[in-house]
This record gives C-alpha cells, structure tokens and sequence, in this order.
C-alpha cells in the first residue's frame, strides 16, 4: 500500500502513510470512531446492569 | 566588488559553521536527553513489579529490579556495544554494504581499550559515540526489566542477574544488529521493518522470559492439584498502575531515541529526519501515532476487562502492537490495531497460563505476543514500502520478510533464555527453596522493611 507508483523514498514530496490517496483513511476514521462509540454504549449497559444490583 | 565577495564568503563560512555547531550540539541534547526519559520507563517498572509482589517480596522485588539496571549498563559498555556493531552481516562478522557493521568496525569503535577506547570515553571531537551508547543501553536495560516482572517472588537474585545480562547485553543485541541496523540482513534480504522495536526489544525480552519460566516454574499455591490457576494478587494495585503510566511517558524517550537526528556525519540526510533503516520520519507521525495507540490500547483492554491494571497493560499493548510501524500507520489505523491487541491481552494471559505458566506480570503476553503481532501485522498493511532509504531497488516490506523477522526475534529470545535458565537450574542458581519462597524474599534476602508500620492509621490532624 505505497502510496506512490515507485517504491523509492527518494519521490516521496508529502504524506507518506498507508492509504494515502485511497478511502482508506476515511474508512478507518469511520471504524475507529464507531469502536469509541460502541464501547461507550456497551461500558453503559454493563455499568448499569451491575449498579442495578446495589 | 572582489573584496565583498570574500567578505561574504567568509560570512556564509562563519554562518554555516556556527549552523553546524548548533546542530551538533542539539543532536547530541537530543539524545542525552532520552536517557533520563528512558529512565523513567524503569522508575516504571520498578514500581510496577513492586506493586505487583506481595507485601512480603516488596523490597526484594525492587532489589532484583534495581540490580539488572546496574548491571546492565557496564557489560552493556564492556561488550553489548561491540555486538551492535559486529553482528549485523550474521555469524560471518564481515562487512556490510553500508561500511558501518562487522568485526573490523566494531573492534574500532566499541572496545574500551586499544585505539578504539577514544570512541569509548570523554572526547571533544566525538560528540555522538557516548549518547548513542547511553540511548543503546537503556534499550537493553528495558529488556531486562521486561524480563525481571515476570520472575517475581521465587527466583534467585544472582540468578536472575546473570540471566539479565545475557538478554540485555546479548540477545536483543543480537536481534537489534540483525534487524535494527542498516546493515542488518534480515533488513537488506528480508525488509524487516521494526521502527520501534516491536520484535527487537519487546518479543525477544517477552519469549526470553517465558524460556525461563519454563525451567523456574510457578510460585507456590499458584496451581491447584487439578491444574487450575489462583489469583495471586500484589500488594499494592494502584503502585502498579501509576507505574506503568511511567512505562509510558518513558515510551516517548524509547521512541524519540529511534529517530535519527538530520545534518551530522552520522545522518542519513541533511535536511529530515530518518528512522534507522534511513526511511523518513516526523516527529508529528510519532505524535499522532503514540497517542492514538495509547489510548486503543486501553479503550480495548476496559471494554473486556474493567481492569485498570489490565487496561494499563492495554496501552503498553496499543504501542507495542504498532510499534514497528508508528512512522508508516494512519493514526485512526493505530487505533484499531492498539484497540485489538488490548481486546486480545487478557485472553492471550489466560491462555498461557492455562498451560501452567506462572507469568505474574504477563510480559509474555503484554511483550512477547503482542510484539509478534505488531511485527507480523506491519508486514499485511505496510507491504510494499520501501525498507530501506536510498533509490528504487531497495528491499521491500513483505509480509513473508516480517513474519521471518517474527520467528528470528522469538528463538533469539526464547532459545537463551531457556537454555541460560536450564543450566543455571542445574547448577542450583535459578530458584530459591521453598521454604525461603515461603517464609518471604524480604526477610530472606533484604535488611530493611517495607512497611515497617504496616498499613498504618493517620495521625490526628492540627487543631
């Protein structure tokens, strides 16, 4: 996933991570926001489920 | 006019000299002050495997964490250096084809007598070989305090301390000069790629000490008759979570330490910085990716566990599990990685010690398998990176190279640590009695009490 067409360093100019130029920052952001999401709403529902017992 | 002209040449001389001193003189800074960063990784480690003994092994435990520190240092001087350096074409010593490895260099640079000993000490015109060392030994001292958590409570003090020195001062050095050194062949025919030591510190420290569990066996009343495992809880579970928090900030010293400063002779370019291999880097990278795995790392471990010791260990596991890539990753990548390899942490524990492994820290796990899995997952999504800095035909990252790079890392630990904690068995240096192991390593070995007062009361506040 090289984000350039030849696999040098030395015609690197600018970003240089994997997926540059492809969705798949976007796509990763989007899950990584999700798991945020998500745990927060799964540590909520244990979370009450055992204050419930109190 | 040709008078100007000489006057300014002269001035761009002065300029680009006094530029270049500055340089120097804050690539040198640069990496002086890693150390005392990186000693903050054992100020955590120390407080974390206190925290993890119990009350009756408390000070024995920091004696032993302490020694290996101290130990580490001198032999690391004496010949660790000289391993770095000589090792990286493999068992031939040759050298390699960047001119900076094999025998011959090494025996010039990194021996402390002879002509190579002006590079081993005070030097005003060396204002790199010492701080490179320093950084170098902190590596190796991080090793051995991976190692040292997961032998708490049973194992001889001597023992224990040779067995520091052959993991600090041999066998990582060995893994760092074969896949941490532009030099290093499983870099220039595989296209390991370990930025931040992922395989290279943290597997070989993690499988070196599950070699030795093996031969130590578990503490007494760990394992019941029928192989089902107790909970041995330490002491003092908030000291081991501060303590690991300080594992952490240490992380960014560790980090920093693998970057290589621009503009020196000693740099691969003058004008950005570089990992090792010569690949660029930012420092912004380390930024965005350290704290996203940190906090990865943790989010998985609580959603799974709850548990702030666990999900202490879920940030070192967020860094570690994208260590080998934290100059390559997107950071909401590093997230997801860190946020699986906390998930995974407390299982891989159990799993291991269902197999009556006594590991009372989980180094195995937290440093061991999930250093395997960020040097194996670098090879799915960074494949296709050059390795290497330097024009088109340098090796590339494959999948196939880092998963080479994983088994080498694993026997390059565990094949020591098993065979030095074998013999050492044999000979009686590995193990305390029982009956010491019972009765409390602190009144066994150490003259001063860990809490002489117990847990005691305030005193009553001023009027």
């Amino acid at each position: 996933m090289f984000p350039y067409s030849e696999a040098s360093w030395s015609v690197v100019d600018g970003a240089m991570f994997m997926g540059w130029g492809t969705a798949l920052p976007g796509i990763t952001t989007l899950i990584a926001a999700a798991i945020c999401v998500f745990v927060l709403v799964v540590g909520q529902s244990s979370e009450a489920k055992k204050s419930s017992k109190f | 006019m040709e008078s100007q002209i000489a006057e300014l040449t002269a001035q761009v001389a002065a300029l680009q000299s006094s530029a270049g001193v500055t340089n120097t003189g804050f690539a040198e800074v640069f990496y002086y002050l890693s150390i005392p960063l990186m000693i903050i990784i054992h100020a955590g480690f120390l407080a974390y495997e206190m925290g993890a003994s119990r009350a009756k092994n408390v000070l024995s435990s920091g004696t032993k964490n302490l020694l290996a520190f101290a130990f580490m240092i001198p032999t690391f001087y004496f010949f660790g250096w000289w391993v770095y350096w000589g090792f990286p074409t493999g068992l031939t010593f040759s050298e390699g084809p960047n001119g900076i490895s094999g025998a011959a260099y090494a025996n010039a640079i990194a021996w402390g007598w002879g002509e190579s000993a002006q590079y081993m000490g005070p030097n005003v015109a060396d204002q790199a070989s010492g701080v490179f060392f320093g950084a170098f030994a902190l590596f190796a001292a991080t090793t051995a305090s991976i190692m040292s958590g997961s032998v708490i409570e049973r194992i001889q003090t001597v023992g224990f301390v040779i067995l520091a020195v052959i993991l600090g001062s041999f066998a990582w050095v060995v893994a760092a000069a074969w896949g941490w050194h532009a030099d290093g062949w499983l870099v220039t025919q595989f296209g390991v790629h370990d930025f931040g030591a992922a395989g290279l510190v943290h597997a070989v420290a993690g499988f070196f000490a599950l070699g030795v569990l093996i031969n130590l066996g578990p503490r007494i009343g760990k394992f019941n008759a029928d192989g089902t495992a107790n909970h041995i809880a330490g002491h003092n579970l908030p000291l081991t979570v501060i303590g690991l928090m300080f594992i952490i900030v240490g992380f960014w010293g560790f980090l920093m330490a693998c970057v290589i400063l621009p503009g020196e002779a000693w740099s691969w370019y003058g004008h950005m910085p570089s990992t090792i291999y010569g690949t660029p880097i930012t420092f912004s990278a380390l930024a965005f990716n350290i704290l996203m795995a940190i906090a990865g790392g943790i989010i998985g471990a609580w959603v799974m566990t709850k548990d702030p010791f666990w999900m202490m260990s879920g940030a070192l596991a967020g860094i570690i599990s994208t260590a080998s890539g934290l100059d390559l990753y997107y950071p909401a990548l590093t997230f997801i990685i860190a946020f699986s390899a906390g998930v995974i942490l407390k299982y891989c524990a159990t799993w291991l010690e269902r197999r009556g492994i006594d590991d009372a820290v989980g180094a195995v796990t937290v440093h061991g398998t999930i250093g395997v899995y960020g040097v194996v997952l670098l090879g799915i999504f960074g494949s296709g990176f050059p390795a290497l800095g330097g024009d088109a035909g340098v090796p590339t990252i494959t999948l196939y190279g880092q998963i080479v790079g994983a088994i080498v890392f694993v026997l390059l630990g565990f094949v020591p640590g098993y065979i030095a904690s074998y013999i050492l068995n044999m000979f009686g240096m590995l193990r305390v009695p029982a009956g010491a192991e019972e009765a409390g390593m602190d009144t066994v070995k150490v003259p001063a009490q860990g809490y002489p007062e117990g847990i005691a009361q305030s005193a009553p506040p001023a009027e």
